[in-house]
């Protein structure tokens, strides 16, 4: 009944969230171009839609990360300047690349998962499969 | 090519690290039962996120977990039609022999080609870290067991071929 009431105000913020979302990948893509790839990685995680249910939102908030994580060539690097706070949602977008199935996509995936397992650690991993209500 | 393998490795060693904490947990619909709540999915309660880990098109690999039981499906690497047909046999014959294994399941989950079932009561009789090393070095000799099984049915394919071809010459 909640989640009802939830969805009404989702399909009008799911607009909303779009708008922002597209406003977010032209700043992200600008940031590309400076050769900036943690600081687009940052931008592209910080307003990550934390309760909707939208699968459109998801899939665009998706498509901006993945621009922003094939972009990253240097993993130790970015890790040197990404905060802590950003590794648990970086965690699970990792493992949406990783069921996509397309190789560079799966390569580039597989290279950071294991170096942000070392930085953050199993608990990270375990609060992605944990999270059962914000998934990404 | 080998770090891809090293790395898609390492990534399922970490994730089952992280995924394999698991306690007893009774049915909480029928008395006295204990069922490994992953096969049966009655309550969402009970289940971890799955988590679908592809190292490229053909090889992945899907690991589901719940609060009393974990089950790992694998799909190997198939390059052609030949190899097919031997991953499927070869894991046939395993899948029927799991008694043996005990974490093996007897028929792979739809879509893949070999499934564990790792419950409470493995994790309490064996060691954790034992139990992935299992998993882990499987996933290593399952290659190398097709493409040896491959080899040696070219080697004695191409014998058989020349010893009847030779009464035509």
């Amino acid at each position: 009944m909640a989640g009802r009431a939830q969805e009404f105000v989702e399909a009008d913020n799911a607009e909303a969230i779009i708008t922002r979302i597209e406003h977010k990948s032209r700043k992200i893509e600008s940031l590309l171009k400076q050769s900036r790839p943690v600081e687009a990685l940052k931008t592209a995680l910080e307003g990550a839609p934390p309760k909707t249910r939208d699968e459109r939102c998801k899939s665009a908030t998706w498509i901006v990360v993945h621009r922003a994580i094939m972009a990253i060539k240097d993993v130790d690097g970015m890790f040197s300047s990404l905060d802590p706070e950003y590794y648990d949602i970086l965690m699970k977008y990792l493992y949406r690349g990783l069921s996509t199935g397309d190789r560079p996509t799966c390569d580039q995936c597989l290279r950071i998962h294991e170096k942000l397992t070392e930085k953050a650690g199993l608990g990270c991993i375990l609060r992605c499969l944990a999270d059962t209500g914000n998934t990404v | 090519m080998a770090n891809t393998l090293r790395l898609y490795l390492t990534c399922i060693r970490n994730t089952l690290d992280a995924a394999m904490c698991l306690q007893n947990f009774p049915c909480q619909e029928v008395e006295r039962h204990n069922k490994p709540e992953v096969e049966l999915k009655t309550s969402p309660e009970l289940l971890l996120n799955p988590v679908l880990i592809c190292r490229n098109e053909a090889e992945k690999c899907l690991i589901e977990a719940s609060i009393n039981s974990l089950r790992i499906s694998l799909k190997v690497k198939q390059a052609d039609e030949l190899e097919n047909i031997l991953t499927k046999k070869f894991l046939r014959f395993l899948s029927m022999r799991a008694e043996a294994f005990q974490v093996l399941r007897r028929k792979p989950v739809q879509g893949y080609d070999i499934s564990f079932l790792i419950t409470n009561y493995h994790c309490e009789d064996m060691q954790k870290h034992k139990l992935i090393d299992f998993i882990v070095q499987f996933m290593e000799d399952i290659d190398k067991e097709i493409s040896e099984l491959k080899m040696s049915m070219n080697t004695r394919g191409r014998l058989v071929a020349t010893e009847f071809l030779k009464q035509f010459m």
